[in-house]
């Protein structure tokens, strides 16, 4: 009876957890029952969540074991507290001991929570710090993005230092948000009620096209949970992908700069998605195309 | 015979008109007028007290010449009876304000509905009545004929001749109640070609046309953004697709604008498809071309849609979907407002459509206090059609509910009103007096606006369930039918819990759960499109939705 697919935007982060793994394969760590809520936010007579936003526990995908963490953007914005980063924390260092397959972290967040502004910056550069030791312990992280906060601010850094990124056309990552810059600089730098523009500058696709995002995927759970299991190992893979981050050494530090430095130089007076895609010869029908056609020209244009 | 008895004269309006042209003559070579000429042409053709009809509807506006009348001196233009069916513009209302208007006769006036208020409290203009559009179109040939129209058309001709374009919507009947009745018929046009695609309107019913500064304004009225469609209405349509369009085998329907109503024609093809109801519900439309019923046209379940007017951004699709729509020979769209009332009101079996505010009878209501709305289609839609004479198996077996199980002499339209409880925090949509009844007052009406009148409604659909005042057999059970459905409002917590729930036995009152409805599966993901651009992917690419709901 379901009509489209499962959208993976419109759902809440308990329903992404369920429909992404295995049936009944998850349990969850510092649960809801346990009350762990944020201090900071009981003092200023906020409104608290038992879960403070987050999601963390194991579970099993495609039969594979992963560690699975994600937030709740209808929460405070899925916005990082003490609380919140230390669950996200905890679970990526879980991973270093138990060495699941992969861990899956679901992005949906503006950044840092201002209500615990300092606590909040400490939390993500502890999850960085955790995000790096993962990798070294060579467990890929895998980072979903495709809710209705994106991934801003912290954990807009925090979703670049992933080993992979699985976007949705309607998921985005920046590092201040279009209302941000459009307060600080003024609306003739960025109309942030503009949504077109909005989604040409940070949206799913392009950030695929730059090459910030490994996979673009229909906004659809099953989707998100297919491309996850590739990346595992545990579905032979569709498309042809390479590791966005790779080991980290000398080396590839100093190509990555140089592929940057060339960027900016390049693209310095590009500042709108459309006029990138049509100068690849992409054509100015890019937003209409889907999912699997837009990775079919952008992997045969790459190769 | 008495030879001194007075000659009587029996072409008096022709002489009159033919005195309207001689004063134009100065302003307009042949037929064509210049843009800059046009509030002379007016003033010279104008006479006090006449009637106008200066082309207002729903979407199309002839806004040039609107603004051209009210830029007339008032000291030679005056005391203007207006008689058209909608008071869209901000000039519209000036022409009252500086007393070039005094009288009006109208159907709609959404958003000028506050200032037409404050006009009527000041005494600046006297209204004669509020009417639905048939009945407006009607008396447009009895006794509220135009001296003047001023209309807008798309392009046309050298010798006079218009294309209408898809927005045909008033057009016609204006033109033809003023043109056979020695009146005066100006259109304003945004184009003038060569060669018309069609021609709608022939050179000889036209007297001007002025080609005007930038082309007339039309408002996409009719698209609703999936996005916005709730959990709630969904549920709601669900109930309204499996209790009612299948129940009674509803082939031929009008809906109304809403976003209860497009999340009915989202669950269609997805929905309705897995009730194996393709072929057997809504089939045939009194509709606009609403972008939400994309998904339903390409599943196959919609095979015929006439409409009233166009809807911007779908001329492509519609062109494309000949068999579907009304097309000229030309392949864009013929619309008219009045022949697709009269298909709504008489061959459709059912109208469903949302309101702001129902009392204990089921009179429904959109007016509010402060503001003269009027109504749109859904007061003619909306009713029984008492001269009705065909059958079909939806008519017939409505009409065998109000007669309690008997086969009756007649049929009975289903009326469905479908609204969420509360309509927003502190305003709840069920009231045990409708504010009509204090406009009424206030204005110094003849009559409440009503909307919908209780005695027309079949069923009300809310999230709380579904009532069926069809069965109901007398006052009381039907107004404890209405708080059976009215949650947690004040009407809705007023209710008898014991004939409720009788009436849940009898099957007059049904919650989701009695219709085999499982709340938890009316999520958004049953919708055959969650935005703009599923529809456009839907249409193939045809649809192309104007800027306001693009985020590409």
């Amino acid at each position: 009876m379901r009509g489209l697919a499962q959208s993976y935007r419109e759902a809440l982060a308990r329903l992404r957890v369920q429909a992404l793994l295995d049936p009944d394969s998850f349990s969850e760590w510092v649960d809801p029952a346990q009350r762990v809520t944020s201090p900071h936010l009981a003092a200023l007579e906020a409104p608290v969540s038992f879960d403070d936003g987050v999601i963390v526990g194991q579970g099993l995908l495609y039969a594979h074991p992963v560690i699975l963490i994600a937030q709740e953007g209808q929460f405070n914005g899925g916005a990082v507290g003490e609380v919140h980063g230390a669950k996200i924390r905890g679970a990526l260092l879980r991973a270093v001991r138990d060495k699941p397959s992969a861990v899956l972290l679901c992005i949906d967040s503006g950044g840092v929570r201002l209500h615990e502004a300092n606590a909040g910056l400490i939390a993500i550069s502890e999850i960085m710090r955790a995000l790096f030791a993962v990798q070294e312990a060579g467990i890929p992280v895998i980072a979903l993005i495709g809710g209705t906060c994106g991934a801003f601010g912290g954990m807009g850094i925090v979703a670049r230092l992933c080993d992979v990124i699985i976007i949705s056309e309607e998921g985005r990552i920046g590092l201040s948000g279009p209302e941000v810059i459009e307060t600080v600089k003024g609306v003739e730098e960025f109309d942030s009620r503009d949504r077109a523009l909005v989604w040409r500058i940070t949206g799913g696709k392009i950030r695929r096209t730059l090459g910030e995002a490994t996979l673009l995927v229909d906004d659809d759970i099953a989707a998100f949970s297919a491309a996850a299991g590739e990346e595992v190992g545990a579905r032979p893979r569709f498309f042809k992908k390479r590791r966005l981050t790779p080991a980290i050494s000398l080396q590839t530090l100093q190509a990555a700069q140089q592929q940057l430095s060339a960027r900016a130089e390049l693209d310095a007076e590009i500042r709108d998605g459309q006029v990138l895609w049509s100068r690849m010869g992409l054509g100015d029908q890019v937003s209409l195309m889907s999912p699997e056609q837009f990775n079919r020209r952008l992997e045969a244009l790459e190769s | 015979m008495n030879a001194l008895q007075p000659i009587r004269t029996w072409n008096h309006e022709a002489l009159r008109r033919q005195a309207r042209l001689e004063r134009s003559t100065p302003f307009s070579r042949g037929k064509a007028v210049a843009a800059r000429d046009m509030v002379s042409l007016l003033e010279a053709l104008l006479e006090p007290g006449d009637r106008v009809c200066l082309e207002g509807n729903n979407q199309k506006q002839a806004d040039f010449l609107a603004e051209s009348l009210a830029a007339c001196s008032p000291q030679r233009v005056h005391d203007l009876h207006l008689v058209q069916s909608v008071l869209a513009l901000p000039a519209h209302i000036e022409l009252f304000e500086k007393g070039i208007a005094r009288r009006l006769d109208f159907s709609f006036a959404g958003p000028q509905a506050h200032r037409l208020a404050r006009l009527v409290q000041s005494r600046s203009i006297e209204i004669g009545a509020i009417h639905t559009y048939l009945e407006l179109f009607g008396r447009y040939f009895i006794d509220l004929t135009p001296q003047v129209c001023l209309i807008a058309a798309q392009a046309a001709d050298a010798e006079g001749n218009l294309y209408l374009g898809p927005n045909t919507e008033d057009t016609p009947v204006i033109v033809e109640a003023t043109a056979f009745k020695s009146g005066i018929v100006i259109a304003q046009v945004n184009e003038q070609l060569e060669r018309l695609p069609r021609v709608d309107i022939p050179a000889s019913w036209v007297d001007f046309f002025v080609v005007a500064p930038t082309p007339n304004h039309i408002e996409p009225l009719f698209t609703r953004d999936p996005r916005h469609i709730t959990e709630i209405q969904v549920l709601m349509a669900m109930m309204a697709i499996k209790g009612i369009y299948a129940e009674y085998g509803v082939e031929r329907l009008n809906h109304g604008i809403g976003f209860d109503t497009a999340a009915i024609e989202l669950l269609l093809p997805t929905y309705g498809e897995s009730l194996g109801l393709k072929g057997k519900i809504a089939r045939y439309w009194a509709l606009n071309p609403h972008p939400t019923l994309i998904p339903a046209i390409e599943a196959g379940f919609v095979e015929r849609v006439h409409s009233f007017g166009s809807e911007v951004g779908m001329e492509a699709y519609v062109a494309a979907r000949p068999d579907i729509f009304f097309p000229g020979a030309d392949g864009s769209l013929r619309s008219n407002r009045a022949f697709c009332q009269t298909a709504g009101l008489y061959a459709c079996d059912l109208f469903i459509g949302s309101t702001l505010q129902i009392d204990l009878e089921g009179n429904s209501s959109t007016a509010t206090l402060g503001r003269i709305t009027g109504f749109g289609g859904a007061p003619n839609m909306g009713s029984d059609a008492r001269g009705r004479r065909h059958a079909s198996a939806a008519w017939l077996k409505a009409g065998q509910e109000k007669n309690g199980g008997q086969t009756p002499a007649r049929g009975q339209k289903l009326v469905v009103q479908t609204v969420e409880t509360w309509r927003e925090p502190g305003h709840p949509a069920f009231v045990e007096r409708l504010d009509a009844w204090q406009l009424k007052q206030d204005m110094g009406m003849a009559l409440p606006p009503i909307m919908i009148y209780g005695d027309d409604v079949s069923h009300i659909v809310t999230e709380e369930g579904m009532a069926n005042l069809l069965l109901c057999r007398s006052p009381e059970e039907r107004e404890q039918a209405i708080r059976g459905v009215a949650g947690y409002t004040p009407v809705g917590m007023a209710r008898d819990h014991a004939l409720v729930e009788n009436l849940r036995d009898r099957g007059i009152i049904r919650r989701p759960a009695d219709m085999g409805i499982d709340v938890r599966d009316a999520t958004r993901d049953l919708l055959a499109a969650r935005s703009i651009k599923d529809l456009v992917r839907a249409s193939g690419g045809l649809y192309q939705p104007p800027k306001q709901f693009r985020n590409w």
